[in-house]
C-alpha cells in the first residue's frame, strides 16, 4: 500500500526505533521470559539459585496445598471472570444503546459512566469494603432502610458472597470502558445504513438484532480479552477488599493474589518462595497466552470470512 | 538535523534522569555537609502504635540531639515479607522489630542481622526462654530479647454489673456468663471468623489454652509425641467452636479492626484479645477504669493456670546499616530499663523481659503479669519450628479454624486438616 | 400515530430513568466517602447518610500533618510526567519510522509492539525485581518509571502509528523538495501535526500510571519515595480505626484524577474509542 518501494535500514531510523523497542524489550518483554527460566530454580532466599528442573510444577501440581490452592485460584478465577464479563458485556452494551439514541442527557451519562474507571482499583476496593462492613456499614443499613433486611449478609464474610461482591465491585469500576467501547462501535455504524433501516420500517428491535450486533460482535471479542487479561492478573482489588490472605479462607483467592502471596510472604503468611512463585506467573502466563491465541484464531477466522 | 532531534530526545530522557538522581544525591550530601540530624529507621508491625512510639522516641532523642529516630511500621500482614526484602535488597531500615523463632531466625539467616552477644553485653543477661527465641541453636543472639504479650478475655464492667456477673475461672462459668448475656439479648463477643489468625493466635493459643494442656503438650506436639488428632487437642478446638453461637450478626464479616471498634466502643459486652489492645482500647474510649480482664478460664477448678505468654517481639539492629554507630546506640538503649519503662508505660500490655524492678501503672496490664506468677508459661501452639516451612502450622490453623466457625469444618475435622498439612514437611509428625 | 407517539414518550422516560439509576450508583458512593470524610467519628456512627453537621476539615488536617502527603503527591506527579514524556518521544519517533517507510520486518516490528498491548508485565515482576536490586534502583522512583514507561510504549505506537499514516504524504515531499532531511521532516512537518494524537496518548496513560499499585508496593520501601496509592494503602492499614481520616486518605488519592477527567473526558474518550475500533 505504500507508494514506496522497499528501503533499506538508515541509521537514523535505527535510532529512532531503538528507545522504544529497548525500553519495551528490556523491561517487559524480557522479564517475562526470565521468569520462565527461574520456574525451574528453588532456593530460601531472596532470589532463587538452585536448579530443581520440574519440582516447583510437580509440587504445584500434585502436593497439598499447593494444587488446592491452585486449583482454588482457578476455579476463583473463572467465575470472576465470568460474572464479570456477563454483567460488563450486557450491562454495558445496553447502557451504550441507550445514550447512542436521543435520549435526555446521553452525553452527560456517557461522560458519567467512566468516572469509576478513572480511580484507582485499591481506592474502589477500599471504599467497598467500608460499605460493606456488618457492623456499620452504609450498604446493610439501607437495604434495611428499605425493608430488605431479609436479605442482609456478611456479605466479604461468606465464601458464597465474597467472590461475587468482589466480582461486582470490578464490574461497577470498569463498566465504563465497556459502554466506552460498544459506544464507538455503534457510532461508527454509518448513518445511512441506519437511516435506511428506519425508512424500511425497522423498529428499535430490529434494528438491534440485524445491524447493530452484527456490527459490534468484534468488540464483544475486544471487551472479553481485555477482561480476560485483567482478571487472571487481578490483586489490587483482594488486596484491599480481602488481604493478601484472599479472606474468608481463600475463597477470594484468585492468580494474582496467589501469585503475590506465594511470592513475597513469609510460610508463617502463606508464602512459598520464589521460585514457587516463579512457577504460578508462568503458568498465569500459558492461561493469557493461550487466551489470547484463541481469540486471535476466532477473530482472524472472521476476518477471512468476509473478505 | 539528524542529530538535532536525536539529541534532543536523549537529552531530555538524561536531563529527567540525572534530576532524579541529583535530586537524591543531594539530600544525603546536606546530611553529611551542615552535620545535620543522622536518622535512624525503626520499622515495626505495630502500625497503632505510631504516636505512642514517637513518644518513646523523644526521649532518646533529647539525650542525643545529633539523631531522629523515625518509626516506620508497616501492616502487619505485609510487615515480615516487606521488612525481609528491603534488608535484603540493601534498603532495609536500620533497627528491626524481629518477631520469636524461625520467621526472626530466617532474618537473620537472610545476613542481615548483626549478632549482639559482644556488641550488646546486656543481653546475655536477658530470662533464657526469651534469648531462645531470638538466637540461634548455637547461642548467637541476634535480637534483643524484648517483649513478651500475653491473652485472655475483656470484658465491660458496667454490663457485667448490670447482671451481676462475676469474672469466671472455669470454661463451664465462662459458657455461663455467656449464655445469660445473650439471653438478656447483649451483643456477647466482638469476635469475627475473617482475619484467621485471630482465630489462632488469640483464642486457640491464648484463650484456650487450658483445653490443649500448655507447655507440656506444646513440647509433646514438637517432638512428636502427640498429634494434633489427640484428644486434649481435640478438646481445645471444640472448646472454640462452642464460642461460635455467641458471636455477633454477620461475625463472618467481622475483620480485625471492626472488632477492635465494636468493643472499644462498648458495641459488645467481651472480646477475647492479647494484652497489647489495651492502648487501642484506650484510645478509643475504653479506659482501664470501664473495662476488666480475666485469664484463659481453667477446665476444672484448682488447676494449675497453663498461660500463653507469647515470646512476641525482639529489637534487631542492621548490620549494614548507613548509620551504624548511631543505630547500635538504640538498640543498646532499647535493652536498658528505662526504655522497658518507657515503653510498658507508653504501651500498657507489653512486657519487657528486660531484667529489672518495674513500676506499671495500669492496673490490667498488672493483673494480666500477676497471673503469669502462679502459671505455667508456653507460647503459641505450633509457632516454633511448625511454621517455619509451607504450609506452616499458623496459616493452617488459621484456614482450619475460621472453616470450623463458620461450619465448614467440625473440631477433629479441623484438627486433622492440620495434622495432615503439617505431616506433609514436618519430620516429627512423619514416622 | 399518536397513541405511538405516547408509547415512545413512555419508553422514552423509562430509559432515562434507568440511565438515572445508573449515574446514582456511580456518583452516590464516590459522594459518600467525600461527605464522610469531613464527619466526626461520632457523627459516622449516628448520622452514616446525611450530610455532614458542619464541614469539618480536621481528618484533611491531620492527614497532611500526619504523613508526608505533598510529597507522595509530588513522586506521583514526577512518575507521571517524565514516563508520559518518554512515552511520548520514543513512541511517536518508533511510530514515524512504522508508518512511513516501507523498511524490510516493518510488519514484524509492528507486531512486536502491537503485542504488549495484551502482555500483562507483572507476570515478569520476580525477574523485573533483580533487574532493578542490580541496577541499585530498586527503592527509586526511576524504576517505577521505566516500568510505566515500557507499559505504555505500546499503546502509544499503537495510535500514533495510525495516526501518522493518515498524514498526507505530499506535506512531507514539498519538504524534501525544500531539502530536508527525513528526521527533519518528523521534526518540522509530522510533530506538529500529531499534538491532538499525543494528547491521547499522554491522557490515556496517565490513568494506568497514576493509580499502578503493583509496582511501587513490590518495590518502593522508604517513605521517601512513596506514590499516592502506596501511600493510600500504607495510610488505610495504619489509621484504620479513625473512620474519618480514612475517608480523606480516599478522597484525596481520587480528586485529582476525577478533575483530571472531567476535563480532558473529550480526549480521553477519543483516545480510548479509536483505539477499540481498530483492534
Amino acid at each position: 500500500m505504500s507508494i514506496y518501494r522497499k528501503q533499506r535500514w538508515k541509521p537514523f531510523m535505527v535510532l529512532f526505533i531503538l528507545p522504544a523497542a529497548a525500553i519495551y524489550l528490556i523491561f517487559l518483554l524480557l522479564p517475562i521470559v526470565d521468569s520462565l527460566r527461574l520456574s525451574f530454580y528453588s532456593g530460601s532466599g531472596f532470589i532463587p539459585k538452585e536448579f530443581v528442573g520440574l519440582d516447583n510444577y510437580v509440587k504445584l501440581f500434585t502436593q497439598f496445598p499447593f494444587k488446592q490452592r491452585l486449583w482454588n485460584a482457578f476455579r476463583n478465577n473463572i467465575e470472576f471472570f465470568l460474572i464479570v464479563t456477563v454483567v460488563q458485556n450486557v450491562f454495558g452494551f445496553f447502557i451504550a444503546f441507550l445514550v447512542t439514541r436521543k435520549i435526555l442527557g446521553n452525553h452527560f451519562f456517557r461522560k458519567i459512566s467512566f468516572l469509576p474507571t478513572t480511580l484507582s482499583v485499591l481506592v474502589v476496593g477500599f471504599l467497598f469494603k467500608l460499605i460493606l462492613n456488618p457492623s456499620w456499614g452504609i450498604f446493610n443499613k439501607m437495604l434495611f432502610a428499605i425493608g430488605l433486611s431479609g436479605i442482609i449478609q456478611p456479605w466479604l464474610g461468606i465464601p458464597a458472597t465474597a467472590l461475587p461482591a468482589l466480582a461486582v465491585v470490578v464490574s461497577w469500576q470498569f463498566m465504563g470502558e465497556s459502554v466506552l467501547f460498544y459506544t464507538a462501535g455503534i457510532d461508527a455504524i454509518s448513518d445511512e445504513i441506519l437511516e435506511a433501516a428506519r425508512i424500511d420500517g425497522a423498529n428499535p428491535f430490529q434494528e438491534l438484532r440485524h445491524i447493530i450486533v452484527p456490527a459490534i460482535m468484534p468488540i464483544i471479542g475486544i471487551v472479553t480479552i481485555l477482561i480476560f487479561i485483567g482478571d487472571f492478573t487481578q490483586f489490587d482489588i483482594v488486596y484491599a477488599m480481602a488481604t493478601t490472605q484472599a479472606n474468608p479462607a481463600f475463597a477470594t483467592d484468585l492468580f494474582g493474589s496467589l501469585f503475590y502471596r506465594a511470592t513475597f510472604s513469609t510460610p508463617v503468611r502463606g508464602g512459598w518462595g520464589m521460585g514457587m512463585g516463579a512457577a504460578v506467573s508462568s503458568i498465569m502466563f500459558i492461561l493469557v497466552f493461550s487466551a489470547v491465541m484463541i481469540w486471535l484464531y476466532f477473530f482472524k477466522m472472521k476476518g477471512e470470512t468476509d473478505e | 538535523m539528524l542529530k538535532k532531534s536525536l539529541l534532543l530526545f536523549v537529552a531530555l530522557a538524561l536531563v529527567f534522569t540525572f534530576a532524579l538522581s541529583a535530586n537524591g544525591q543531594k539530600d544525603s550530601g546536606k546530611a553529611a555537609a551542615s552535620q545535620e540530624k543522622v536518622k535512624i529507621i525503626f520499622t515495626s508491625w505495630r502500625t497503632e502504635d505510631i504516636d505512642r512510639m514517637n513518644r518513646i522516641n523523644a526521649v532518646y532523642m533529647k539525650k542525643h540531639p545529633n539523631v531522629e529516630v523515625v518509626f516506620q511500621p508497616i501492616n502487619d500482614n505485609e510487615y515480615d515479607a516487606q521488612m525481609k526484602a528491603a534488608l535484603e535488597t540493601g534498603t532495609g531500615a536500620d533497627v528491626i522489630f524481629l518477631r520469636s523463632y524461625d520467621t526472626g531466625l530466617s532474618v537473620y539467616k537472610g545476613g542481615s542481622l548483626a549478632v549482639l552477644n559482644d556488641l550488646i553485653p546486656a543481653v546475655n543477661d536477658f530470662p533464657s526462654a526469651a534469648k531462645k527465641a531470638w538466637s540461634t541453636e548455637d547461642g548467637k543472639i541476634y535480637g534483643v530479647p524484648f517483649a513478651g504479650v500475653t491473652h485472655g478475655v475483656y470484658y465491660h464492667k458496667d454490663v457485667f454489673k448490670k447482671y451481676g456477673l462475676q469474672e469466671p475461672t472455669t470454661w463451664d462459668e465462662f459458657i455461663k456468663v455467656a449464655q445469660t448475656l445473650k439471653d438478656n439479648g447483649e451483643v456477647v463477643f466482638a469476635q469475627g471468623a475473617l482475619d484467621d489468625w485471630t482465630c489462632y493466635e488469640v483464642v486457640f493459643s491464648g484463650v484456650c489454652t487450658n483445653w490443649w494442656g500448655g507447655e507440656k503438650a506444646r513440647q509433646a506436639l514438637m517432638a512428636g509425641k502427640q498429634k494434633l488428632t489427640d484428644p486434649n487437642w481435640v478438646s481445645a478446638f471444640k472448646a472454640e467452636d462452642q464460642l461460635q453461637q455467641f458471636f455477633p450478626k454477620g461475625y463472618q464479616a467481622l475483620d480485625y479492626v471492626s472488632m477492635q471498634q465494636m468493643f472499644g466502643t462498648g458495641q459488645a459486652a467481651m472480646f477475647m484479645g492479647g494484652s497489647w489492645e489495651l492502648g487501642v482500647f484506650e484510645d478509643l474510649g475504653s479506659g482501664s477504669e470501664d473495662i476488666g480482664w480475666f485469664p484463659p478460664p481453667l477446665v476444672h477448678k484448682g488447676d494449675r493456670m497453663q498461660y500463653c505468654f507469647h515470646v512476641d517481639s525482639g529489637i534487631g539492629l542492621n548490620k549494614n546499616s548507613k548509620h551504624y554507630q548511631e543505630a547500635l546506640d538504640y538498640v543498646r538503649w532499647t535493652a536498658t530499663p528505662e526504655f522497658a519503662e518507657l515503653f510498658m508505660n507508653e504501651l500498657p500490655g507489653f512486657f519487657a523481659y528486660t531484667p529489672g524492678k518495674y513500676n506499671l501503672k495500669n492496673p490490667l496490664a498488672k493483673e494480666m503479669i500477676g497471673v503469669a506468677a502462679n502459671a505455667d508459661l508456653t507460647v503459641r501452639a505450633v509457632w516454633e519450628k511448625m511454621s517455619a516451612q509451607s504450609p506452616s502450622g499458623n496459616s493452617l490453623m488459621g484456614e482450619a479454624l475460621t472453616k470450623m466457625w463458620k461450619d465448614e469444618l467440625t473440631p477433629e475435622q479441623a484438627a486433622a486438616y492440620v495434622q495432615n498439612g503439617l505431616a506433609t514437611w514436618y519430620k516429627p509428625f512423619q514416622k | 400515530m399518536n397513541r405511538l407517539k405516547v408509547q415512545k414518550k413512555f419508553w422514552e422516560i423509562i430509559l432515562f430513568v434507568f440511565l438515572s439509576l445508573y449515574a446514582l450508583t456511580i456518583l452516590y458512593p464516590l459522594l459518600l466517602m467525600f461527605l464522610t470524610s469531613l464527619k466526626t467519628t461520632r457523627e459516622i456512627f449516628t448520622n452514616p447518610f446525611g450530610l455532614p453537621a458542619t464541614f469539618n476539615i480536621t481528618s484533611y488536617v491531620k492527614l497532611l500533618t500526619i504523613s508526608h502527603y505533598l510529597k507522595y503527591f509530588k513522586n506521583s506527579i514526577v512518575v507521571s510526567l517524565v514516563s508520559l514524556t518518554i512515552i511520548m518521544f520514543s513512541a511517536s519517533t518508533a511510530s514515524y519510522i512504522l508508518a512511513k517507510y516501507d523498511v524490510k520486518g516493518r510488519g514484524a516490528l509492528y507486531l512486536f509492539f502491537v503485542a504488549g498491548l495484551i502482555i500483562p508485565i507483572r507476570l515478569g515482576t520476580i525477574s523485573i525485581m533483580r533487574m532493578m536490586i542490580g541496577m541499585h534502583i530498586n527503592n527509586n522512583l526511576l524504576s517505577v518509571i521505566i516500568l510505566s514507561t515500557a507499559v505504555g510504549i505500546p499503546f502509544g505506537v499503537f495510535i500514533l502509528t495510525d495516526f501518522i499514516k493518515m498524514i498526507p504524504e505530499e506535506l512531507s515531499n514539498a519538504a524534501r523538495i525544500d531539502g530536508c532531511t527525513e528526521p527533519g521532516i518528523f521534526r518540522i512537518v509530522i510533530l506538529p501535526l500529531l499534538r491532538p494524537a499525543l494528547a491521547a496518548v499522554a491522557i490515556v496513560n496517565f490513568i494506568p500510571v497514576w493509580n499502578d499499585f503493583w509496582f511501587p508496593l513490590v518495590l518502593l520501601k522508604d517513605d521517601a519515595v512513596r506514590t499516592v496509592p502506596l501511600a493510600t494503602a500504607l495510610l488505610f492499614g495504619q489509621y484504620s480505626t479513625n473512620y474519618g481520616l480514612v475517608f480523606a486518605v480516599l478522597s484525596m488519592a481520587s480528586i485529582p484524577v476525577i478533575i483530571i477527567y472531567l476535563l480532558f473526558s473529550r480526549q480521553f474518550i477519543k483516545g480510548l474509542s479509536s483505539g477499540a475500533l481498530k483492534g
